[in-house]
């Protein structure tokens, strides 16, 4: 709008103020023509879509526990957190199927301490009881876990072979369980354990160079299309 | 301004940094920070999650900060990703390098406790024959402890120890809570002192170089700071031999630059400023850049209950936290060890965690109720002798992901620190069974050394030139415009939190630089 068109219009406001404003009322300023500022709409105002994690909603694959490894393992988490009041227990806060994502992540230490004290605990079972890990009662599952229970302070976890895994696991499941979105939304009563809640820190400003192994899932720039069949323009940025 | 030469270039932002920063340039010299990391601003980066939103459910994603025990999902990102900036180590000797790079670097996270060494750490050699004196004594750094624990708000009581001395405190008149008596009446007798802690308060919750020291520097208008500059190196002109500035490549680019300047002030942390000396092979005319590392023995520790404050009467009972200093070899002396150590100790009001008690599922719960509230923690912070085979040099078969070859850290303790926690419980245990608590757990291993984050020692301060990399004012003994203010200059460990100690020797070393170039001897 030109100066002088912009004064005719404050003028013309001036005269008929009331007519003018029930109008802008009804119908809004009609957009800019284009090229449009899109971006002009992103804003504090903006609604932010509601998502869920990927494992409250969606089964994940076993990747690191074999299947007798895996029975031993629900069969532990259930026996030293089972569901209590209200609250969930470890394996209904689908914790086995976690640790096996956490600790099939984890470095090789920490690997053997679970596939071997598993292998452990399934054999010991064998031995005593004649039967699978997986098909103990609670007492004779206590009967093999309690020798083992110790007492231990933040990162100093029994070094003793099978206490490790014992209480290492029982830590690790706890942890787990506590965290979880089911034990979040039973309801709290007393000095139950809450689920950890605190300022989480997201990747900040990560390093953009593809040379950068550590980032190497991050592109540096909006790619240009890959050659095909098909001519694409494509250019150095 | 391209290719304009500042008075003084300061690597890395944190207390140290901010402190030169700020006392420099309040004289009026033009200074440039760089700082290898970002900008945390913790309204874009970080909000409340809950555990379950996280990818680990709060465990810390595996492979990213191996080293980092104090590390959780949650504050994953804001540590030096291991990957990133590798560090090596000797077989069987771990090491625990624990590094924030986001401006203000670890003052924006550290734990606050504010003690003064005494002269029993400046002049231990006098007292006990180990090691060598600092170049300063309590009575030189006294004034810069006093405005430094005016500017991060101390809050303490003047204990009239003489292992920790008093300073310029907020005062604590707080009186003990009734666990806190027991444990004093029983300490007294054994000539055990408890003092009250000592705790910067800050300012809004938040006692860190970006809050307290930077915001100053900034308003003089002489500060210019550059984010995500990563030093490769110190710059040498070749004509006087003397730095004049460094080459540094951008973090997020991999550009590579540089800044002139005529002087040179090192805050980058210890272990930083000492690789960044040794990869420029500068100020090393004794050959001790990078040995006598050091730090102090944490993870040694008994955690007992006490009977009065359980089933939820925690009130009066429980609450506030003391700081036991060191008692062993001041007036007596014991055989076992040399040094000290000294106990943190404090009743706490949450929940006694799950590991402390041998049982599980319905019984443990019951237990943790119970003893809701009643857990008296007795922490070890032991010293740690300086010796010149424990040291870091550059691993040149390693580099981190600019190329910058890595530090090869090859340190342990030894049997003085292994006795010094083996003694530092049995004590903790005698004086809770004296006071009528109940033990619940204890541990006499250390962690691993750098554990603490309280790393000093690099390039240790000296008036000999042949037996010390720095002299009493931070200056490199070879080059006169080189100054490494941060804890690489600490001759001993001390059994204290060691912030206060780099802050005052920090702004003594700026007042001192800022002197000299005032009378134009630099």
């Amino acid at each position: 709008m030109r100066r002088r068109d912009f004064v005719r219009a404050v003028l013309a406001a001036g005269a008929a103020p009331k007519l003018l404003l029930g109008q802008q009322a009804a119908t809004p300023a009609p957009p800019p023509p284009a090229p449009v500022p899109w971006l002009l709409g992103l804003t504090e105002k903006t609604p932010i879509p509601h998502v869920e994690a990927a494992d409250q909603v969606a089964t994940a694959a076993f990747r690191f526990f074999s299947p007798e490894q895996m029975s031993t393992l629900t069969r532990l988490s259930d026996v030293l957190m089972p569901a209590l009041g209200d609250k969930p227990g470890a394996v209904q806060a689908q914790t086995p199927m976690f640790l096996d994502f956490l600790i099939g992540s984890s470095p090789e230490e920490r690997k053997q301490v679970y596939s071997k004290g598993l292998d452990w605990l399934d054999a010991e079972s064998k031995k005593k009881f004649n039967a699978a890990f997986a098909t103990l009662t609670d007492q004779q599952a206590g009967e093999l876990l309690k020798p083992w229970l110790r007492t231990w302070l933040n990162d100093h976890p029994p070094a003793e072979e099978h206490a490790d895994f014992v209480n290492i696991a029982h830590d690790d499941i706890r942890t787990a369980t506590v965290n979880s979105k089911e034990w979040s939304l039973a309801p709290q009563k007393g000095t139950e354990p809450r689920t950890e809640e605190e300022l989480y820190w997201s990747p900040i400003q990560p390093d953009l160079s593809p040379r950068n192994v550590g980032s190497g899932s991050v592109q540096p720039h909006v790619q240009a299309v890959p050659p095909s069949g098909h001519r694409m323009p494509s250019y150095q940025r | 301004m391209l290719n304009e030469t500042y008075d003084v270039l300061i690597i890395g932002s944190g207390h140290s940094g901010g402190m030169a920063a700020k006392i420099l340039t309040e004289y009026g010299i033009r200074c440039i920070i760089l700082n290898a990391g970002p900008v945390a601003d913790v309204t874009h980066d970080a909000q409340r999650k809950h555990a379950y939103e996280l990818p680990y459910r709060g465990f810390r994603p595996p492979g990213q900060i191996e080293h980092v025990f104090q590390s959780n999902g949650f504050n994953a990102n804001i540590w030096v990703d291991e990957r990133e900036v590798p560090y090596t180590v000797e077989q069987n000797q771990p090491y625990n390098w624990v590094r924030v790079r986001l401006f203000g670097g670890r003052s924006l996270f550290w734990s606050r406790q504010s003690f003064r060494l005494s002269d029993y750490e400046f002049k231990a050699k006098s007292h006990d024959g180990f090691g060598e004196d600092w170049p300063v004594s309590h009575a030189d750094l006294a004034p810069y402890y006093s405005r430094v624990e005016g500017i991060f708000r101390v809050m303490g009581a003047q204990d009239g120890v003489p292992q920790l001395p008093n300073g310029n405190f907020i005062p604590d008149d707080a009186p003990w809570t009734t666990a806190l008596q027991r444990f004093i009446e029983v300490a007294k007798p054994r000539g055990i002192p408890v003092c009250k802690q000592r705790r910067a308060q800050g300012r809004d919750g938040l006692a860190s170089s970006v809050n307290l020291l930077l915001p100053d520097a900034e308003s003089t208008g002489k500060l210019t700071s550059i984010a995500n500059a990563v030093v490769r190196e110190l710059t040498v002109d070749k004509n006087t031999g003397l730095s004049n500035g460094c080459n540094f490549v951008d973090r997020l680019t991999h550009r590579e630059m540089r800044v002139k300047a005529r002087v040179v002030v090192l805050a980058a942390g210890t272990l930083e400023s000492t690789r960044i000396l040794l990869n420029s092979n500068l100020a090393n005319s004794s050959g001790l850049v990078g040995h006598y590392l050091m730090d102090q023995v944490y993870g040694p520790g008994v955690l007992a209950s006490v009977p009065e404050a359980r089933k939820g009467n925690i009130n009066a009972v429980m609450g506030s936290a003391a700081i036991v200093p060191r008692f062993r070899n001041i007036t007596t002396k014991t055989d076992k060890f040399l040094r000290g150590y000294a106990i943190n100790t404090t009743a706490s009001v949450e929940a006694v965690s799950a590991r402390n008690f041998a049982l599980y599922g319905a019984e443990l719960q019951r237990k943790l109720e119970e003893y809701y509230g009643s857990g008296f923690y007795m922490t070890i912070m032991g010293e740690v002798l300086g010796r010149y085979e424990n040291h870091v040099r550059i691993d040149k078969d390693a580099k981190d992901a600019w190329g910058i070859p890595v530090l090869r850290v090859d340190t342990k303790y030894t049997d003085n620190e292994f006795h010094m926690a083996k003694d530092a419980v049995d004590t903790a245990c005698e004086l809770a069974e004296a006071a009528g608590f109940e033990i619940l757990s204890k541990n006499d291993k250390p962690n691993p050394p750098g554990y603490s984050i309280h790393e000093v020692g690099t390039c240790r301060m000296g008036n000999d030139p042949k037996k010390s990399v720095l002299n009493k004012f931070s200056q490199s003994h070879d080059h006169k415009n080189l100054f490494v203010v941060d804890g690489a200059q600490f001759t001993s460990s001390g059994w204290q939190n060691p912030t206060m100690t780099i802050l005052a020797l920090s702004m003594r070393a700026s007042e001192y630089l800022a002197g000299e170039m005032t009378r134009q001897n630099i």
